[in-house]
Parts: structure tokens; sequence; C-alpha cells
């Protein structure tokens, strides 16, 4: 059923594929969707984009487990919108399709700047990429309720992974490379309705079962969540007093990371340029701010409500990390509305939600890599900015597949470890690669090429540099490789604390060590531009700046 | 749009202005909410006691502040739409609208000088 539910999904996502590749012709169609979506549109889009089944199934997940701790997640995911909000007019003005056109509208046609852009852009969502799609794998199994040594319909779980791999592999290169952006943007807007209509249904009904009071379900939640008296207090998962100063400290970097990575994701930052205009893209951003934090409200009473009526004890049994505990959530909540059918209904249509979520998010990722690949790298480093648009369109569906096909080929390859770490570490590396070199375009005169490469290169390479070498692969209890294998020297597994400095400090020694002039009448167009959107990119064929 | 247009505006007084109130306004409003998102952090990781006193019925401090996280980015985000709706919307406009003109009358004048160059070499035949 649950498959049945999710293919009326795909053929709908389809059509409209289908629909915007037969109106996507230029440039602007691909990247930016004709630049015609509304604010309102868009702000469903931002929050299909971002709100990714690791935030649905994972944190409901982790609350259910650890109570408090797993709202911290909720809580930094929102926000760090306020980041955006604050930056999304300046960039929306500034920039063309990606955040290279933003640092390059600043410095000039450098190549160097385009390729680490386009370099970053392409590593953080591979990482974001491969997390997502190893845990679409791991679900189906779940989903179809295959236990390991089992077999459904003659598939083993080993083999219903690969091909879930497989499949929503297939789907995302299919909706960016035929639809472009417009295709990609309806696919996340069905999404966000869908992922919004599943939970407020979810929790109104967990809500109704105690009388719409948040104590009392929190009191249930307490007495089955296996250590009643402690379930509801901060430090059940991180920052445990046992860790002592490392634990806190990794869990601020964490924190840091979640808080200052948003506004530097590429899938997030191309979609400031699919509207008409910088107010268009405040207001797409309010809107995901509203939609954002009422799912992530929601998430409480997904979680505290999975441990009050389902309890910890049937959660970890199903799945030790919890990440079913929505879905089983779902299952006992219709049953005790409709029987044991109507059980079987919402566990179908919350499970049909999640894969909906998995494939909107991979396919944003997707569509943000081929762009920085087609435009920043073919279109103004191979052929020095002057590609034909059908030419630059051609190698941007081109870049998709080849992007999906590397990303199925690395989630097969690792589908076995624990990868959930590469979530963080995407959002470590947007923080760290990304964000230091926009904030410094827009607001520091002196910045210059050399600052830019080095900040994002350091930023980069310091946060993939620290993560090595940290827990999480070597010498500690849940690492990548085997115990007797340790050359872990760095004590967090969070190396946003470090690495976000560390960039900063890179972009600024870059700059001043060059000796490379940096153009003060360049910085006042930018600042100009950036600010009132004169001269900006507007819908094509239209008044340029917006008529308003 | 000519980049000189451009650079001319920045050393417009409507845009000083409009950059000391973007200014002044981002940084007050990322002071504010990653002040308080830390305090909030290092709260959680250090003030455990503090964080699990029962606030109402079951629902604790630290869930309390929590919620309130949430309230105060819809307060800020509101708060930054409609400042930026009175103060800086209406004085990019101005110029931007400006801009446009500029570069309008450099257009016209541009197309006026080649039909003069193109008549003249006419009447030179």
């Amino acid at each position: 059923m649950t498959i049945g539910l999710f293919a009326v999904f795909i053929v709908i996502t389809l059509g409209v594929t289908i629909w915007a590749r037969v109106n996507t012709r230029g440039t602007d169609d691909f990247y930016a969707g004709g630049r015609a979506f509304s604010g309102a549109q868009n702000g469903l889009a931002l929050a299909g984009d971002y709100m990714s089944a690791a935030s649905f199934l994972g944190i409901a997940g982790i609350i259910a487990l650890s109570g408090y701790d797993g709202f911290l997640y909720s809580i930094g995911f929102l926000v760090a919108w306020l980041l955006t909000l604050l930056l999304v007019e300046l960039m929306r003005n500034a920039g063309r399709f990606t955040m290279a056109d933003v640092l390059s509208y600043r410095v000039g046609r450098r190549p160097m700047v385009r390729t680490a852009a386009a370099v970053s852009t392409v590593t953080v969502s591979v990482f974001y990429l491969v997390a997502q799609m190893v845990g679409a794998g791991a679900l189906v199994s779940l989903l179809l309720g295959i236990h390991p040594g089992e077999t459904f319909m003659g598939i083993s779980p080993e083999a219903a992974q690969v091909i879930t791999i497989l499949v929503v592999g297939m789907m995302m290169i299919f909706y960016v490379s035929y639809g472009g952006m417009k295709g990609t943007t309806w696919v996340q807007i069905i999404k966000a309705v869908l992922l919004m209509a599943g939970t407020t249904a979810l929790t109104v009904l967990v809500l109704s079962r105690f009388g719409f009071n948040l104590s009392e379900m929190l009191g249930a939640a307490d007495a089955r969540s296996g250590r009643p008296g402690e379930f509801l207090n901060p430090g059940q998962r991180y920052a445990k007093d046992a860790d002592g100063i490392v634990g806190k400290l990794d869990f601020a970097s964490l924190a840091v990371a979640l808080v200052l990575g948003t506004a530097g994701l590429p899938h997030i930052v191309g979609r400031f340029f699919t509207v008409p205009d910088a107010r268009a893209a405040r207001t797409s951003v309010n809107w995901a701010i509203g939609l954002v934090g009422a799912f992530y409200l929601m998430t409480l009473a997904l979680g505290f409500g999975a441990t009050a009526l389902v309890g910890q004890e049937a959660i970890t049994a199903q799945d030790p990390s919890g990440n079913t505990a929505a879905l089983q959530l779902a299952q006992a909540v219709g049953a005790s509305v409709a029987g044991p059918v109507g059980g079987e209904i919402l566990l179908a249509f919350i499970g049909a939600v999640a894969f909906a979520t998995i494939l909107a998010v991979v396919s944003g990722l997707v569509l943000a890599s081929s762009t920085s690949l087609a435009h920043d790298f073919f279109g103004h480093v191979l052929m020095f900015g002057k590609p034909k648009e059908s030419q630059e369109v051609a190698v941007a569906r081109f870049s998709a597949f080849v992007i999906g096909v590397f990303a199925v080929f690395l989630a097969v390859l690792v589908r076995d470890m624990n990868v959930a770490f590469l979530v963080a570490l995407a959002f470590a590396m947007a923080a760290s690669a990304n964000l230091p070199a926009i904030v410094l375009s827009l607001f520091w005169r002196r910045f210059n090429s050399t600052g830019v490469v080095c900040g994002i290169y350091g930023g980069l390479l310091g946060s993939i540099a620290l993560v090595a070498l940290s827990p999480v692969v070597s010498g500690g209890p849940r690492s990548l490789l085997p115990p007797p294998v340790d050359f872990h020297v760095f004590p967090l597994e969070n190396p946003g604390l470090v690495s976000i400095p560390f960039a900063f400090l890179c972009a600024v020694a870059g700059t001043l060590l060059s000796g490379e002039k940096s153009d003060p009448g360049r910085y006042s167009e930018l600042s100009v531009r950036a600010l009132t959107g004169a001269g900006a990119h507007g819908q094509p064929a239209k008044n340029v700046g917006g008529a308003r | 749009m000519q980049a000189d247009d451009l650079a001319g505006l920045a050393t417009d007084e409507r845009f000083r202005l409009l950059k000391t109130r973007f200014r002044r306004l981002a940084l007050t409003i990322v002071g504010a909410f990653l002040g308080w998102y830390f305090l909030y952090i290092a709260l959680s990781a250090f003030a455990r006691d503090f964080m699990a006193m029962p606030a109402i019925g079951n629902v604790n401090v630290a869930l309390l502040l929590g919620v309130l996280q949430f309230v105060s980015t819809f307060a800020l985000a509101w708060r930054y739409t409609r400042y930026a709706r009175r103060k800086l919307d209406p004085l990019s406009a101005e110029l931007r609208d400006e801009a446009g003109q500029r570069q309008a009358e450099r257009e016209r004048e541009r197309r006026i000088l080649a039909e003069r160059h193109r008549i003249e070499n006419w009447t030179r035949r």
C-alpha cells in the first residue's frame, strides 16, 4: 500500500516534470525556473528542499529515544533561517544562478574562484546526497517489514536496499535532467504540502489522545521512556556529564554548524534566484520560516508521542537508532482511531510521505551541483564565460546524470556504514567553505580573489581533515574503521567550532598576504546592486530590476 | 546596466543612509539571535539543574526556553520584514529607478549619436 501511494506521487511528479520539460528553453528556465515563481511557491519549495527525511524520521526518533536533546536539532535548523533571511535579498540581487556568481561579481573573471565554488558546491551536495540515499535504502526494508535473514517476495533486505538506492537515483536524475528547476520546484512544492499535511494530521491525532494537554503527553512519555524521571532533562544523548568538557565542546560545535550552515547550503542558495526580485525572495524565506518552524514544533509531538504511545522498548526493537519511531507512531495512532485498517492506512501514508521527502531532497541537491558544474565550471572556466545557452543546458542535463550515477555508486558502496554523521558534516562544510566567502564578499572592501579561494579550500579541506582525524573515523566507540586502527588526533566529532574560524582566517590571510589589489570600484558596484537591486537579473523579457 | 551608473550611486547620500540602516538592523538581529541561541546552548550544556526545573506541569525550563527560541525566531523575522518594508524598500526603489532612468538616458544619447553619425556619413557621400 505504501508502494501504491508512492506510485501515485511518482506518476503526478512525472507528469509535472514532462510539463516542465516542454516549458524549459534557456538557462534562465533550466537553472532558475524562469524566475517566475511567486514568493509563496518558492517558500514552499525552500521548505521542501530543506526538510529532509533525516529531520522527519531522524529527529522524531532522537526525541523518542533521548527526549529533549533531539529537540536541539529542531531549534538549530530553524534559528539558522534568520541568517538566511538577512542574506537572501543581497544574494538575489547580486547573483544570477549560483553562489559563484555572487563571489565573482566582486573579483572579476577569475577561473580559480569559479572552480573553487564549483568544487565546494559539488562536494557538499554529494556528501549530503549519499547520507540521504543510504537512509532511503535503510528505510525501505523497515517499511516493508523485512528483518535481516528474511525475504520479501523473494527479495533479501540487502537486495531491497540496493534496489531502493537505484530507483531513487534514477528518479532524481530524471526529475533534474528532464525537468530542470521548474520540474524540481514543483516536486518540492508537492512534497512540502504532503509532508506538512502528514505531520499535521499525525500531530493532531496524537495530541487528541491526551486531550490536547502537552504536559500530560510528556508525563506519559516519561513513564514509558525506560528511564522515568530523567528522560525529559537535557544531556540524555549529547554532552553527557560523563564525557566532560570534550563532550560539551563537541555539542557546541554541532550547534554552530547547524546555525551557520543553512545559508551556505547550495540547494538552498540556488533557490534564491527562482523569484522575480529581492522582495519576492524575502517573502519566500518568510514563508519557509513559518513552514519550517511549524514543522519542527510538531516534531515534539511526533517524538514524545511515539515514546508515550509506542514505548521505548518497541521502538528500539524495530530500529536501535529510532528512525522508525514516526512510522510506528502512525500505525499506533491510526489503529486507535479506526482499528487495524486505520493503522495500516496511516502507516502507508506516512511511509509514502517519507519516500517523497527523500526523493525531493536528493533532486534539489543534484540540481544544485549540476547547475554549478555546468554554469560555473563548464560555462565560465572551460568556455571563458561565452558558451551557447543551449550548450550550457545540455551540459547541465548531462552533469545531473553524471553526479546522480556517482552518488548512487557511492551510496551502494557505503550502504552498510553508519553515515548519519555525513549530514552534520555537510552542514559544517557549508558553514566553513561557503559562508565566510559569501559574507566577506558582501561586506569586506579589501577582499580579493586569493582570499575567496583560500577561504573556500581552507574551510572545505579543514572540515574534512578534522573529521578524518576525529573519533568518527577511528579510535572511537562508533568509528567507521574497526578498533585496532586508531589515528585520531582531534577529539571532537563535529569540526565546525574549529573549521569555521579557520576558514575565516584563511580568507583574511589569503587576502592580506597575496599582494593582489582589490578593486574598490567593484565593491561599490556590488554593494549598490545588492542593496538596491539596480541591474539585478530579473525575469527575462521583462523590465529589468523589477517593476514595483 | 553600466558599471559607473552603480558606482556613481555609491556616494549618494541616500545610498549611504540605506547602507547604514541595513547594517545597523542586520547587526542587531544577528547579535540578538546568535547571542540568545548560544546562551541557550550553554545553559543546556552547563546549567543542567536549572534546565531540569519544572515550569508548567511536566514542561521543564529547557523545553519552555526551546519553544521560546521558536517564538523569538518568528518575532525577529517579522521585525526585520516590517522594518525593511518601511525604511529600506522605499529608499532602494528610489535609487533603483534613478539608475534605470540614467541608463535609459544614456541609451537615448547613444542612439541619437549613432543616428547623427549615420546622417553625416550619408551626406558626405
